[in-house]
């Protein structure tokens, strides 16, 4: 209480500063003169009085001093002398001050954009009402699968669970994206109707309802629009936006998805791009009572077992996560007692929401800590950088230093005086940073946008929020307050230690002996240019590997193959039949080679477990699979080495035989002859083997991506009641044969038309490969330019400084004769010290990076980002080191000339 | 200067305050000299008081509320910022002497089961 009482007097006292200052001078003389009095009785005279008075009180300037240390706030007052300083000192040294604000910048921008990204993905809560009470729900399974599918619930799952618990508020289900035909009327009366593609999500009634997002126009669902004649759907509002132009007329219109008529009721608002753990924006969100219409095929209403769905759940407001999951936990176990599953759910955990799904995924992680990891290291060389440049002018301010510790200051006074000017450095380059991140973000964004939305991936749209936000702020204000005193510490310390008359009488140039050897210094110069060396290195190999993939040969026919895909039939039997009838058409055309049914290659990748039984011992092991029609060997243009190929009898007696490559013989049967001898396969996953006979062996070929060639591959022949890929080759004009293809279409049926595309595999597929490549090695490239730039205008402003400490010693040197080329060279190759030692730590580095980075790509269907370029490249190694060598050097060399410029004399007179 | 060495004892911040709240308990609205000289006499010159650093204390104790300030007349006709001690003052006076004695006390025991 006190304490308040005494603040509150002391902010009084400073606003009133003169008054108080006048009323304790009147004081004071008052004291004075009855001192005075009272030595006058005792018989002086008034003169001698006087300065009795004076010398029985003391000194008047120390009680003075006394008194205004008591009543003013004195951290305030010290704080803000220390400001204004900082500001006039940092204004006189612009050349410093720009460097180190626009380093400052740069390094705290890099990992504000960072953290913006990360922000906008995991940190973000969904666009919903009150989302930390929204959880969705992830289950465990037994086998240990990680991944989308632990999202997934049933039909029956979910009305159990919605009707056994009290401890969600609500409970909502939302599938995956499903696709439908729509035709829709471009006018309300008598437009033309246009058919499309389009891709939506089926919800629960009250998803809108219970996740609290009310729709921008019109309405969202009413529990009974399950049951009304034309149901009703609510469009997202890009949809709407891109489609329809922001028309509000729209509402109240009729479409036909399907064959089913929907009317379109409400559009969602622009921040709700939908709740699920797959990342696009649906069209349209649609009632699960429709399941049957705009999803045929299954049923999901009665089987357990089909997992199509995503929950999410709002607590109640009174419960805790841990009980609510514990409930949600036992019902999911308690229900699936009721049925058979294929791999059992061992656990139910609710997670909270954000815009990434499943941001515990062990992949994502990893990715997040490696990009914190190199963000930061970019910042740490420009601290260090920054804190190189402060020794330098502390070494240039301890006169002025060693005089006000010899007047009486605490050292830890003057050290908050030094480090206010890193804070104020350190707050003005993190604003600057922040705006850099900001631009920058959205730079990047549209980079991205660029590579997704190609012309395969069909206008993927994602919509993430990079705007930044409180957090963002929040974040890159700690960064700046950390990078203060990670640069500003060390320097005040060494400062301000004891040794003033070494620092007053300025002996500190005493021949440069005892500041050369400063091994601070040299430690944070090697450790920069280690940095610098390792991405560099990281960058040169990903360019490398850039330029490697933009001419990579897959073995497969690229150009003149192309993905034809369209919407065969709404049922899978449907889908196969017409698929038949489509290809024994294309077949028949003139301008196709050939056309084959099956897994289409760079598109994802299967690997099924293999087990290879020879004698008495087991062959185990993981395989890439794909689905191959007779045709198809010929159409990829994958030569047959041996063996025979698929025939039509092969697909409709299902028979077991299989087709591998070259690989697969070497790894499997190396010296034997593989034909007729079997494996099995785990084609599910759930450890029921399925066995096959190798009837053939094809070339190897880059089948699952672009950087290697498939370690192992297996081709199964198609089933005659199964959709694919189709696969297409022209032959002789690319464009006559889209022709004819799209006749074809046309002539079988129609409808088909509007909904197919017809893609080549180098523009579809190939071309996300590459852009990735160059993505990569543009980001890498940037952040290594980064780096060494700080790097070099680091080593430049070291040995500006070393330099001007020993001019003396260079002047007397020239003076006794010495020749500018050996001065040159004697301080040249001192400095050039630590950039050697950090060169040589880099090489090692990067080395180990890459090594790691190589033997942690075993996996079959993983990419290899140098494209095979091996770790080691000495190339690139012995390269990029001599190119930061030499830029060490120049930065090393221009101001010992500038030094040797100097006349003799004036460089033996200067301090 | 006498002969016996005259051992001059500093004294703390918070015990300088409470000596001078009690001065002007005892004797009444006082200005600063008054207090300086009430004092030494009352510690026969033991004190080691700079008459400067009462004023330090008495702009605590203002600025706490303990004592107030007001511009008087001396008998000689001069001026002089006359203190006197407020209720909240006197309180706190009550509460720091008790709490002073507690101490002496402890400590007075403490250093007695020492000496035997």
């Amino acid at each position: 209480m006190r304490h308040w009482r005494r603040l509150i007097a002391k902010l009084h006292t400073y606003f009133r500063r003169e008054s108080c200052e006048q009323d304790l001078d009147r004081e004071l003389r008052s004291h004075l003169l009855l001192l005075s009095d009272e030595f006058e009785r005792r018989g002086m005279d008034p003169e001698q009085a006087r300065q009795a008075a004076r010398r029985a009180f003391g000194s008047i300037a120390r009680a003075k001093e006394l008194s205004r240390d008591a009543w003013s706030l004195v951290w305030l007052e010290q704080a803000w002398q220390d400001l204004r300083h900082a500001c006039r000192s940092l204004l006189h040294n612009p050349g410093f001050t720009l460097v180190a604000i626009a380093t400052l910048a740069l390094g705290i921008g890099v990992n504000s954009t960072f953290f913006t990204a990360y922000n906008a993905l995991a940190l973000k809560p969904l666009p919903v009402a009150d989302p930390d009470h929204v959880v969705r729900l992830e289950r465990w399974f037994e086998r240990g699968y990680f991944g989308d599918l632990q999202y997934a619930f049933s039909y029956p799952e979910f009305i159990y669970c919605r009707d056994h618990n009290d401890v969600f508020a609500g409970l909502v289900a939302a599938s995956w994206p499903i696709h439908v035909f729509a035709e829709i009327r471009n006018d309300a009366q008598s437009g033309s109707i246009v058919t499309e593609n389009l891709r939506g999500e089926l919800v629960s009634a009250n998803y809108f309802a219970d996740l609290g997002v009310a729709a921008q126009i019109g309405r969202t669902f009413f529990p009974d629009d399950e049951h009304s004649a034309t149901p009703a759907i609510v469009l997202s509002d890009s949809f709407w936006r891109r489609r329809f132009n922001g028309d509000p007329l729209i509402l109240g219109r009729a479409v036909v998805m399907n064959r089913v008529a929907v009317t379109i009721v409400g559009i969602a608002p622009e921040k709700f791009t939908g709740a699920s753990v797959a990342l696009q924006t649906p069209d349209f969100w649609a009632p699960l009572s429709m399941q049957k219409e705009l999803s045929p095929g299954h049923d999901w209403r009665n089987e357990p077992k089909l997992m199509q769905l995503q929950l999410l759940a709002r607590l109640k407001a009174s419960i805790p996560l841990k009980r609510a999951q514990a409930e949600a936990d036992a019902l999911i176990r308690r229900f699936a007692a009721s049925y058979q599953a294929s791999d059992r759910t061992k656990a139910v955990t609710l997670q909270h929401t954000s815009f990434l799904g499943n941001t515990e995924d062990p992949r994502f992680q990893t990715v997040v800590a490696a990009l914190l990891a190199i963000v930061g290291l970019v910042l740490l060389v420009a601290c260090a950088n920054i804190a190189n440049m402060l020794f330098a002018r502390g070494a240039a301010r301890r006169q002025e230093i060693g005089v006000r510790l010899a007047l009486g200051a605490s050292r830890g006074r003057v050290v908050r005086h030094l480090l206010t000017e890193s804070v104020l450095l350190s707050l003005l380059g993190g604003t600057l940073g922040f705006f850099l991140s900001v631009w920058s973000s959205k730079l990047l964004w549209v980079v991205i946008e660029g590579i997704l939305a190609g012309p395969l991936t069909g206008g993927l749209i994602v919509n993430v929020n990079l705007s930044p936000d409180i957090r963002v702020f929040t974040y890159t204000f700690a960064i700046s307050i950390l990078a203060a005193i990670a640069f500003g510490l060390s320097p005040a310390l060494r400062c301000t230690k004891a040794g003033l008359t070494a620092a007053i009488k300025d002996e500190s140039s005493v021949f440069g002996s005892r500041l050369t050897r400063s091994r601070l210094r040299s430690a944070l110069v090697a450790a920069q240019v280690t940095v610098s060396m390792v991405l560099l290195i990281v960058a040169g190999l990903l360019v490398r590997g850039m330029i490697r993939s933009q001419t990579t040969v897959t073995g497969l026919e690229t150009r003149r193959v192309f993905l034809v895909s369209a919407g065969f039939g709404s049922t899978p039997a449907n889908a196969a039949a017409m698929q038949r009838r489509v290809l024994d058409r294309l077949r028949m055309l003139p301008a196709v080679r050939n056309a084959a049914l099956g897994h289409a290659p760079f598109l994802g990748t299967w690997t099924p477990p293999i087990v290879v039984q020879k004698g008495h011992s087991t062959l185990r092991g993981r395989t890439l699979a794909s689905y191959a029609s007779d045709t198809y060997f010929d159409t990829l243009g994958i030569a047959l080495l041996r063996g025979r190929s698929f025939t039509p009898q092969d697909a409709a007696k299902s028979a077991r035989v299989a087709v591998i490559s070259e690989s697969a013989v070497a790894r499997f049967w190396p010296g034997e002859d593989p034909l007729g001898q079997r494996f099995q396969l785990d084609l599910n996953f759930r450890g029921n083997l399925t066995e096959f006979e190798v009837i053939g062996i094809v070339k190897d070929v880059r089948f699952a991506n672009l950087t290697r060639i498939d370690p192992v591959h297996v081709y199964l022949p198609t089933s005659a009641t199964d959709s694919y890929a189709m696969l297409v080759r022209a032959q002789g004009d690319v464009k006559t044969a889209a022709e004819s293809v799209r006749a074809a279409f046309r002539s079988i049926d129609a409808t088909l038309l509007p909904g197919m595309s017809f893609v080549s595999l180098e523009d579809g597929p190939l071309r996300i490969h590459r852009s990735l490549a160059r993505l990569l090695a543009m980001i890498g490239t940037l952040l290594a330019v980064l780096a060494v730039t700080l790097a070099a205008v680091g080593i430049y402003g070291v040995m500006a400084f070393l330099v001007s400490q020993r001019v003396k010693e260079i002047g007397i040197r020239v003076a006794l004769g010495a020749t500018s080329a050996e001065v040159l060279k004697a301080v040249v190759f001192q400095g050039l010290r630590p950039v050697l030692i950090g060169i040589a730590f880099g090489i090692a580095g990067a080395a180990g990076l890459s090594w790691l980075l190589h033997t942690s790509l075993s996996f079959p269907g993983a990419s290899d980002l140098l494209y095979g370029i091996p770790f080691y490249d000495p190339p690139t190694f012995l390269g990029l080191a001599l190119m930061l060598l030499s830029i060490a050097a120049s930065a090393s060399v221009v101001p010992a000339r500038r030094a040797l410029s100097v006349d003799p004399i004036t460089a033996l007179r200067c301090q | 200067m006498s002969s016996e060495r005259r051992e001059s004892i500093r004294i703390l911040q918070g015990t300088l305050d409470l000596i001078v709240l009690r001065t002007l308990a005892s004797m009444g609205p006082q200005h600063a000299y008054g207090i300086a000289t009430r004092l030494q006499q009352v510690s026969n010159d033991s004190l080691n008081l700079n008459q400067g650093t009462l004023y330090p204390a008495l702009v605590r104790l203002g600025q706490q509320g303990f004592i107030k300030g007001a511009w008087r007349k001396t008998e000689n006709y001069r001026e002089a910022k006359y203190y006197s001690i407020t209720p909240a003052g006197r309180r706190a006076l009550d509460q720091e002497t008790r709490r002073w004695r507690k101490l002496a006390g402890l400590v007075e025991q403490l250093l007695a089961t020492g000496e035997s």
